[in-house]
């Protein structure tokens, strides 16, 4: 695998080239932009790349939705209060189970917030929609993840069918680093959910609530099933560990971080124990689905945890949605390090255990 | 030909999608036709035809079926919706596909009112029309979704007709389709029967419909 | 080993071209590199900042709150930078205010004087064995020897490298 000097935009639009992606639709915003630039640049090489920038967020995303219905593999990229207008798109590919794809580079909010970094979209991510957020999630920690990442998201989408995000921010995006990609697996097809050989009748209306309470208990079924092999999560005490080895591994206190905070918290660990303190960190790859024995096979051992993030508690909340613990007094004490809309350095998060 | 109407009785949309139909069927395109649905009444059409349907959101057919033309570019791509999903939330997505020159072709059935929520005030909502929303009657002139677009489109095919006028929404629609094929944008606005929200019945409803060609002028822009 | 150099300026001044070209030179030498900008709303005159790392291990995290070098190229870059200018002991600071008399001295035109500052953190790489500096020249040359300025460009840069 070549070394290449990338950056996080350039390996999310190769990623999706290497998906074989064929249509991106997109309006820019920060720190998406550039993301629909490279794609639009190398569509200049490559005349099977189709693109087009639409009049709003809200459009690129029913495009995708449109192109995907055809059998295209398309995708969109946004951020901030794009993420907020795509909601509309998402909502539909929730309701009709359509493969969209998403890259969302978080940047501050509420509002327009900072053009820059955050990770405050989280709850939109999963829950942006008038529904029961049955979506895939994943959070790319490193830039070299972003690249498995994405192209995982398209293969998960269109094989399970369930609208799918990659949600990453402005740093990750902005970051350029000597990178190997690599991915393990080939391509998962595009099959039209409507062609010359069908006739289809699909909706997203139903006259009954008995009709529509039916149709989300089939795609909860579906998205359960779908959870078991998509879920992913790592758990790092100098080593990864294996996720069937959660239970044998133990620390006394458990960072949880996800994303690029994840990647500083890793550092802290390892400079944490090269001081001796028995300190772990639990990074959720998808948030959705969460993965929740996973984190209840390591949260039973430990004393405390720490959730460092950049949101007010967006993280907490999922964590503390997911610890499943019928003896109360087993759970462990919960502290944090929020800091909404700025990024978390290293020193801040080994400093938590002074 | 179809499955029982969810439309209202004395509906004019039925006569539209199957003029539609029909003209697929002479044309043996139904395997290549797929319906893109609003939401307001339009969602009704979802199991009415014997073609590809799908539902999609209010104001964002046109949008969704540019995507779809894109995705399969030899497809006779229709985004079916009323006036409001048309004119008012989805105006935006309108203007650009029509901007864009994209070759779909929007279908809207124009019956001055929002249908699916009980009447209240649409963008063709005719001065001193009394709704539910604009009990002194509406204001404004109403939203003339063709000629505003030819301002935009030189190449587009823009027609208006009405419910009643059965010859010309064939020949209408079927110029629309050639001009699709053609690579072009089209739109054919009908205006249509609302009985149950005009809240008159039998004669009362054809002098309804055709008061609204006052404002709405009838032809080929 | 791990050089963690922080840069920064206004935006206009070269800030984000010369930590383009200080990464580029790492990485082909072989060396892990992680590069990322800052900067505000402004497409013009807001501060400019990169976070560099080079390393011989893998990076994981792009950003540092300490860093090793850090680039101070104008007033409004000194205010922004304030908070890492602090253990200023471990830090080695390149300041514009401490050499502006010796480049104005010397007829340096400000469009040169990123060129100028490379040419310092240039001879720091030199020191830590990173690249050298004819490799640092080799793509200057590359980039902007068809750009308006380049024979004071190259002037400057003999007079950063030899001082």
């Amino acid at each position: 695998m070549s070394r290449q000097f990338l950056t996080g935009h350039e390996v999310v639009v190769q990623a999706c080239i290497d998906a074989g992606a064929t249509h991106m639709f997109g309006y820019p915003i920060t720190p998406g932009t550039e993301i629909l630039s490279g794609w639009i640049k190398r569509a200049q090489e490559d005349r099977s790349l189709q693109y087009l920038q639409t009049e709003d967020e809200i459009a690129a995303g029913f495009c995708v939705a449109g192109a995907v219905m055809a059998g295209a593999k398309a995708f969109t990229a946004t951020a901030g209060p794009g993420t907020v207008l795509m909601q509309d798109a998402m909502s539909m590919s929730d309701g009709m189970r359509l493969p969209f794809v998403v890259i969302v580079g978080q940047r501050g909010g509420p509002s327009s917030g900072t053009v820059i970094y955050s990770q405050q979209e989280v709850n939109l991510a999963i829950r942006g929609g008038n529904g029961e957020g049955m979506r895939i999630v994943f959070s790319p920690s490193t830039v070299e993840e972003l690249y498995r990442l994405t192209r995982r998201a398209f293969n998960v989408a269109w094989q399970y069918r369930f609208p799918t995000v990659v949600l990453t921010d402005g740093y990750l995006l902005k970051t350029k680093q000597d990178v190997s990609l690599d991915f393990v697996g080939g391509n998962v097809g595009a099959e039209p959910l409507v062609s010359e050989k069908t006739q289809k009748n699909i909706r997203n209306i139903y006259t009954f609530e008995e009709e529509l309470y039916e149709e989300l208990m089939k795609q909860k079924e579906d998205f359960d099933a779908m959870a078991k092999d998509v879920v992913e999560s790592e758990f790092y005490c100098g080593n990864e560990v294996e996720s069937k080895k959660y239970k044998v591994e133990s620390c006394d206190e458990l960072i949880i971080s996800h994303g690029i905070v994840a990647a500083a918290a890793r550092d802290a660990v390892d400079q944490l124990r090269s001081q001796g303190k028995n300190v772990g960190l639990f990074r959720p790859i998808t948030l959705s689905p969460f993965p929740k024995e996973e984190l209840n096979e390591i949260v039973r051992n430990v004393k405390k945890i720490w959730i460092v993030e950049s949101s007010m508690g967006q993280l907490r909340d999922l964590v503390k949605q997911n610890i499943d613990f019928t003896d109360f007094e087993k759970i462990p004490q919960v502290d944090g390090l929020y800091k909404p809309a700025v990024g978390i350095e290293t020193e801040e998060i080994v400093n938590l255990f002074v | 030909m179809s499955k029982d109407s969810k439309f209202c009785p004395g509906c004019g949309q039925p006569i539209i999608l199957q003029t539609l139909y029909r003209i697929l069927q002479e044309q043996k395109s139904e395997e290549k036709a797929v319906l893109g649905l609003d939401i307001g009444c339009a969602l009704l059409a979802w199991d009415f035809l014997p073609i590809n349907t799908f539902q999609t959101h209010h104001g964002r057919v046109t949008a969704t079926m540019v995507g779809f033309k894109r995705g399969r570019p030899d497809s006779l791509s229709f985004a079916y919706t009323g006036d409001g999903g048309a004119y008012a939330i989805g105006l935006q997505s309108l203007m650009w596909a029509a901007m864009r020159n994209d070759p779909i072709t929007v279908i809207v059935a124009n019956n001055s009112v929002y249908g699916m929520t009980g009447g209240q005030t649409a963008p063709t909502t005719m001065k001193g029309q009394v709704t539910d929303t604009s009990p002194h009657g509406g204001e404004l002139d109403p939203m003339t979704g063709p000629e505003l677009l030819r301002s935009i489109n030189k190449k587009a095919y823009l027609a208006r007709t009405a419910v009643n006028e059965i010859q010309n929404v064939k020949m209408y629609l079927t110029r629309a389709i050639e001009t699709q094929r053609q690579g072009n944008f089209s739109l054919v606005e009908v205006l249509s029967f609302c009985p149950t929200n005009w809240r008159v019945k039998g004669p009362a409803m054809i002098e309804f419909l055709n008061n609204m060609k006052e404002p709405f002028k009838m032809g080929e822009f | 080993m791990i050089l963690k150099i922080l840069l920064s300026g206004d935006g206009g001044q070269g800030i984000q071209l010369i930590a383009d070209m200080i990464c580029r030179v790492s990485f082909e030498a072989g060396w892990h590199v992680t590069s990322i900008p800052n900067y505000g709303l402004e497409q013009r005159g807001g501060v400019s900042l990169n976070f560099i790392q080079i390393s011989d291990k893998k990076i994981v995290y792009p950003k540092f709150s300490k860093p090793d070098v850090l680039l101070i190229m104008s007033s409004q870059a000194r205010e922004r930078t304030e908070e890492y200018q602090k253990d200023s002991k471990d830090i080695k600071i390149l300041d514009i205010k401490e050499i502006e008399d010796n480049l104005k001295k010397n007829n340096v035109s400000m469009q040169s004087y990123n060129v100028f500052c490379l040419g310092m953190i240039t001879k720091i790489l030199e020191e830590k064995n990173i690249c050298k500096k004819e490799d640092v020249f080799t793509l200057i040359e590359k980039k902007l020897s068809t750009k308006l300025g380049w024979e004071e460009n190259k002037r400057v840069w003999g007079f950063s490298i030899l001082n």
